[in-house]
């Protein structure tokens, strides 16, 4: 095997010159059994042996920091979602209830308004011709009297 | 662009994450502790997941900048390295015990080196060496120019190389 491109690969790798597929390569070339490496290059296997790094962390890692981000805003989702749900109804309540009262508020000063409004009216135009019926109701004794009182006087005439 | 989700996008990165950090640290606790994290500081922000370029990248940078706080505030530079969790996967097919032991040696005593480099040069080499990342990846992480990523690079692998060889010539 000509060792002539590993050794070259070698010198760019030492001078920061390889890219990342020929340090792949390298890589690749010194995990291979040094058996048949001339000694040259097998001097420098445990170099990229180094750089194999297996340490990581375990499930429980995960598990515990699910909890802490996703599954606790799944959580928090939930009850969000349920006052989201929630809202609508209460607005279209508080709309009603804000319209009723309203409604009432405006109904009863018009009411009273127009009362008012006519009684003013009615005060205005007023003019006594001594036929109203709640004079009549404030006379002694029932009208049929009262009447008959008044028209002897008209015949007299 | 792509919807990111925590458990398919970030929890993934938690391996490569904490070989980071532990390379920083040199403790596997704290290694663990910056992991975690960082992953709570990235979940915090997940607001923003959208506006950003490459998550890995994102991730990457906030773990390093963990790591090196906890390094800065243990200052534990004097402390003995922890070298637990550093076995190395055997590449070794000979079929001699004794020379898979010297073997396993040899690349034990090539990850003390890397852990003796200066912190920037260790993490270059790190997410070049190890993660396989681009120097413009590396860069942003490191917000250094890819030159710079490079002669740090550079320098790493020259006194890897170096220092090795010595030890290897002289019979540490």
């Amino acid at each position: 095997m000509d060792y002539k491109y590993i050794e070259q690969l070698l010198d760019r790798y030492f001078e920061a010159e390889t890219t990342l597929k020929e340090e792949q390569i390298l890589k690749a070339f010194f995990e291979q059994s040094d058996e048949e490496m001339p000694e040259n290059l097998r001097q420098y296997k445990p170099l990229f042996a180094a750089l194999e790094q297996d340490e990581t962390l375990g499930d429980d890692f995960d598990a515990r920091l699910l909890e802490m981000t996703e599954e606790k805003m799944q959580v928090k989702a939930h009850v969000i979602s349920l006052s989201d749900r929630m809202r609508p109804l209460m607005r279209a309540a508080a709309v009603v209830a804000i319209l009723l009262t309203l409604s009432t508020a405006l109904n009863q000063s018009f009411k009273e308004e127009k009362v008012w409004a006519d009684e003013s009216d009615y005060a205005l135009r007023y003019e006594p011709t001594g036929n109203e019926p709640a004079m009549a109701y404030d006379q002694p004794g029932d009208s049929v009297k009262s009447d008959s009182l008044y028209k002897p006087t008209g015949y007299l005439e | 662009m792509k919807k990111i989700s925590f458990r398919t996008d970030v929890l993934p990165l938690k391996n490569e994450l904490f070989r980071l950090a532990l390379r920083i640290t040199l403790n596997r606790e704290d290694a663990e502790d910056v992991v975690q994290e960082t992953m709570i500081r990235v979940w915090n922000r997940r607001d923003q997941w959208e506006q950003i370029e490459s998550i890995e990248a994102f991730c990457t940078t906030i773990c390093r900048n963990l790591a090196l706080d906890k390094t800065k505030r243990a200052s534990n530079q004097d402390a003995s390295l922890d070298n637990e969790g550093h076995d190395a996967p055997d590449h070794s097919y000979s079929a001699n015990p004794e020379e898979q032991a010297v073997q396993r040696d040899r690349v034990e005593r090539v990850r003390r080196l890397m852990d003796l480099l200066p912190e920037k040069q260790r993490t270059c080499m790190q997410l070049r060496d190890v993660e396989g990342k681009s120097y413009k990846e590396i860069a942003t992480v490191m917000d250094i120019s890819e030159q710079q990523v490079k002669v740090n690079i550079f320098r790493a692998r020259q006194t890897i190389k170096q220092e090795y060889l010595k030890q290897e010539k002289y019979g540490l």
